[in-house]
């Protein structure tokens, strides 16, 4: 445990954690001190001076609250006239510059300057002459776009790129007013992490090519999730909205914070994953070749495993436990084979000491803790026995050619579980006894747990037009004991002691759960 | 009669003085034995006990500051030479380094000594060419003689010395946006603490001192503290590089003891004011220095306590003398033009605020501004000041604020009346 230490803050007593600065050990107990440069992952540089704070006897007696350590009695004054005006003074200055262009800005509504307006200035412009002009819609590469003008000069983008990702393509040039963020001509960023500075920035200078115009920050709903486009499983947050008459569409994933993952960050690669989730979705289910009600295809489907002499199950090693524990309780029912054979998943020297892994399946340790099979050979050999083959979601085109999973089912009847065209090859995917469209990852609940062995929840917040059956229910209504996600979760506990003590998905702490090697292996 | 009294100034006059055998032959390099033969820390007491204060401008004791060095630090100490001479009406350290180099570098030899330093950096601002050329040449000629380098003075004991050049921003003359252009960085101040005798160059202990106080040090050291103290007054002892410019007679660098009083100086060297106009303004320390009406001026003596009880600055005694020909607004606009264009940029109230002054100063002189205008001019210079990193904004904001309010009716007469929409405007807002 940190140790706690007990300060004043206008006068009142709190207690908070040692060794952090003010503004993190008192935002900690709900007191918000202003700032622009400061950011927790990327330290103190002091340059915006919003958040200067007084220390009663202090020497100096207006220090920054960024540089300041949190200490044992201290006297910290924050509704003194004096740091009010301050706080005044400066939002005033860094307002003269301003476009304050807020109905065409993508920050509107999250933006500091907004915010810091309306709580510490709120007074008419005294901005009698004409304001510096600067550049706009400067293209930063990497898909940032900036405005000098709108630019408080508080440096973030810059440490960004030097400190974390260490490819330092920005910097600030020029002095006084004149100072602004650019890059080194000819060498825009260029970097798998360049979007974040999007996210750093405190207003709406740096903007997001791929967000800019779509949508204002508060018409988007947010949901707590994970990325799934590898095995770190960065924290994320999906908004979406649901526009009238139209469908629940996922505008941007920007990271959430969780120290234990991903810091405060995520890969661009990352980010871009909501468009799979939007577009080229499948959309019917389909029984030889027509579209058809659900209940006929699973019928139809259970009297096949039903009569079958060998059937083969393949889940996808980005499935959650749940849905995992799901299928493992059909085939247990049935006498069918599971196995979660994704080799193609694996994208070697694709990764970095960052973020990205080398493995793109979210949940590649969960298939492991529940003893699924995953090898090639496996695959193989009850693919060639088995005369009935059930894909739950996993996109073999990664890991074999068309050829290759025709040669493989060539007298096997399919019935392929997928969210996108193509998982199975175009050619096989026209052979195939049935289809049904099944839910993505931003459209159901579940846990996966990453490549460090930390078991994480998330929240689906998309609610489609077109209703889709996640895995848990296709499980169920191909016969599984597991009847909804409440049942399979209480299988994954059964398997993975560690979860025994959560009631439910939504149990688990924010921060995740590590289970250690050896708990995964009782 | 005034007489200058010669420490630092005694080889100006010398022809080729800034070669080596010259000086020599005048006496430069002769306490470097008396040097090695004292300890370190008696070195530094004798300086402590000169009364020796930092001629940049802050005058800071040298002695106290030279004693904040960490003790028993595995890292290597550092001294840096502030030679970025820059602030307007400044021209003092420039003689040093063109008329007598050698004492600077002797000087330099002392201060390592102490402090136990074996590497310097001269940081000489970057329009200083000719003094650079000298300088580098006086340096060569000095290693060459074995006066520093691997054995200074045929002692045991290595000093390098490394001439930087600025590439032209007065930001750089404050001593942490100095150590960050040495490192090849932006020059930006750094937040303090830090500070520099604990984290500096290369985040290494480091000592910074302005090349006159550098070249008191040879006549400290070979005379004694005592008989340093013996110019000067007690609180600020020895003499000082007066420079002496604007509208005068003489204009000219004038050695002096501290203490004399300024309009005596003015009239007795400098000839007084020149056409013989009256006397309208003083800046008594350079740009940053608050004026002194010619009344406050006639009271006022040249030291550190007489300027601060006139509510200004001893700054780095260049003295501007103002006569009545003199716009005071329009010397408002100049200043604030100089220290808005070398902001360096970091901190939001003077990167924004500087500008937004400079904006509304040229309104007031354009004659398009109105009594809300001055006003506003007015409280910028208390919103700005005392929030940033350094002290540029100070300066810009402390001489803007004497010259409004002790010149205030020269601005109001500049104002046209307030437009009435913009009175109906206002009062239509109230309701």
């Amino acid at each position: 445990m940190t140790e706690m230490i007990k300060l004043f803050v206008n006068g009142e007593e709190v207690e908070v954690e040692s060794g952090k600065n003010l503004i993190d050990a008192l935002e900690k107990v709900g007191i918000e001190i202003p700032h622009f440069c400061y950011h927790p992952a990327l330290g103190a540089d002091g340059n915006c001076r919003m958040c200067l704070v007084g220390i009663e006897d202090g020497r100096p007696p207006v220090v920054p609250a960024c540089k300041t350590l949190a200490k044992e009695g201290m006297k910290v004054l924050l509704d003194a006239d004096n740091i009010k005006k301050i706080q005044h003074d400066v939002m005033e200055l860094e307002f003269i510059n301003h476009p304050t262009d807020c109905p065409i800005c993508d920050q509107a509504g999250e933006c500091k300057l907004q915010d810091y307006y309306m709580k510490y200035e709120g007074t008419e412009s005294r901005m009698w002459v004409p304001q510096v002009t600067k550049r706009k819609m400067q293209d930063f590469g990497g898909g940032v776009i900036h405005d000098q003008e709108r630019c408080v000069a508080c440096g973030r983008c810059v440490r960004f790129l030097r400190q974390i990702t260490r490819t330092g393509e920005l910097g600030l040039v020029n002095r006084g007013d004149d100072c602004r963020v650019e890059f080194f001509p000819g060498r825009p960023i260029n970097n798998r992490y360049g979007l974040n500075v999007v996210d750093l920035c405190p207003v709406g200078a740096l903007t997001s090519a791929d967000f800019r115009f779509k949508q204002r920050a508060w018409f988007l709903k947010r949901a707590e999730s994970i990325c799934h486009g590898c095995s770190k499983g960065c924290n994320i947050m999906v908004d979406h909205n649901k526009e009238k008459y139209e469908d629940d569409i996922i505008y941007r994933l920007r990271p959430r914070q969780n120290e234990q993952v991903n810091g405060w960050f995520m890969c661009d690669e990352g980010r871009m994953t909501y468009k799979l989730e939007n577009d080229n979705r499948l959309e019917e289910c389909t029984l030889a070749g027509a579209v058809r009600p659900l209940a006929d295809i699973f019928a139809d489907a259970e009297r096949r495993i039903e009569r079958a002499t060998k059937v083969l199950f393949l889940v996808s090693p980005s499935a959650s436990l749940e849905q995992l524990a799901a299928v493992q309780a059909l085939a247990e029912k049935t006498g069918a084979t599971v196995s979660a054979f994704s080799d193609g998943y694996i994208v070697k020297d694709d990764g970095d000491d960052f973020l990205i892994k080398d493995d793109k399946a979210a949940n590649r340790a969960g298939v492991d803790l529940l003893g699924i099979a995953k090898s090639r050979t496996h695959f193989d050999n009850m693919a060639k026995e088995a005369d009935v083959f059930i894909n739950f979601g996993n996109d073999l085109s990664r890991s074999l050619s068309e050829e290759q999973i025709g040669r493989l089912f060539s007298d096997t009847w399919v019935l392929n579980g997928a969210t996108h065209p193509g998982q199975l090859g175009a050619v096989m995917e026209k052979k195939v006894g049935s289809s049904i469209a099944l839910r993505s990852w931003s459209e159901y609940h579940g846990v996966v747990v990453n490549c460090d062995g930390i078991a994480q929840k998330f929240v689906g917040g998309v609610m489609k037009n077109v209703e889709r059956p996640d895995i848990v229910e296709m499980a169920a209504g191909l016969g599984s004991p597991a009847t909804g996600t409440a049942a399979a979760w209480a299988l994954v506990q059964k398997k993975i002691p560690a979860l025994a003590e959560f009631g439910g998905f939504l149990e688990l702490p924010a921060e995740g759960v590590k289970l250690t090697d050896n708990e995964a292996g009782k | 009669m005034m007489q200058e009294a010669k420490i630092l100034s005694a080889k100006f006059a010398i022809k080729n003085s800034n070669k080596l055998t010259v000086a020599k032959k005048h006496g430069a390099y002769q306490t470097l034995d008396k040097l090695f033969s004292s300890k370190q820390g008696d070195v530094i007491e004798i300086v402590k006990n000169s009364g020796l204060r930092g001629r940049g401008g802050a005058g800071f004791p040298t002695g106290m500051k030279w004693s904040f060095l960490p003790k028993g630090l595995d890292k290597p100490v550092y001294l840096a030479v502030n030679a970025d001479e820059s602030e307007p009406g400044t021209f003092k350290d420039r003689y040093i380094l063109a008329q007598d180099p050698h004492l600077l570098i002797e000087g330099i030899i002392i201060a390592c000594y102490a402090i136990n330093s074996h590497d310097a950096y001269i940081y000489i601002r970057g329009e200083y060419t000719t003094q650079r050329t000298i300088l580098q040449n006086a340096i060569d000629e000095a290693c060459k003689a074995g006066l520093i380098g691997e054995k200074v003075g045929k002692q045991n004991y290595r000093i390098n010395i490394t001439i930087h050049r600025g590439a032209g921003a007065y930001i750089c003359g404050e001593e942490t946006a100095l150590l960050e252009s040495i490192e090849g960085k932006k020059g930006q101040p750094r937040s303090k603490p830090p500070f520099p005798a604990v984290e500096g160059l290369y985040a290494c202990p480091t000592i910074i001192n302005n090349v006159q106080s550098i070249a008191s040090l040879p006549w400290i050291i070979q005379n004694g503290a005592m008989a340093y103290k013996r110019y000067g007054i007690e609180s600020a002892t020895g003499t000082h590089l007066f420079g002496i410019s604007g509208h005068v007679e003489k204009p000219g660098v004038y050695e002096l003891p501290f203490g004399l009083p300024l309009l005596d100086v003015i009239n007795e060297m400098a000839g007084g004011v020149w056409k013989g106009r009256k006397l309208k303004g003083v800046i008594p320390g350079g740009s940053s220095c608050p004026v002194l009406t010619p009344e406050e001026a006639a009271t006022a003596t040249l030291d550190y306590a007489s300027m601060a009880e006139h509510k200004t600055m001893f700054g780095s005694g260049g003295i501007v003398v103002l006569d009545e020909t003199v716009s005071m607004p329009e010397l408002a606009v100049n200043l604030t033009q100089f220290y808005h264009h070398e902001s360096c940029g970091q901190c939001t109230p003077c990167r924004e605020g500087l500008g937004w002054m400079e904006k509304i100063l040229k309104k007031i002189v354009a004659g398009e501004a109105t009594m809300r205008d001055l006003n506003l001019v007015r409280e910028l210079c208390d919103n700005i000041e005392g929030k940033t990193v350094c002290v540029l904004a100070a300066a810009c904001t402390m001489p803007i604020r004497a010259l409004l309010d002790k010149y205030r009716d020269e601005f109001e007469a500049l104002l046209k009346p307030e437009p009435t929409d913009a009175v109906t405007e206002a009062s239509a807002e109230q309701e």
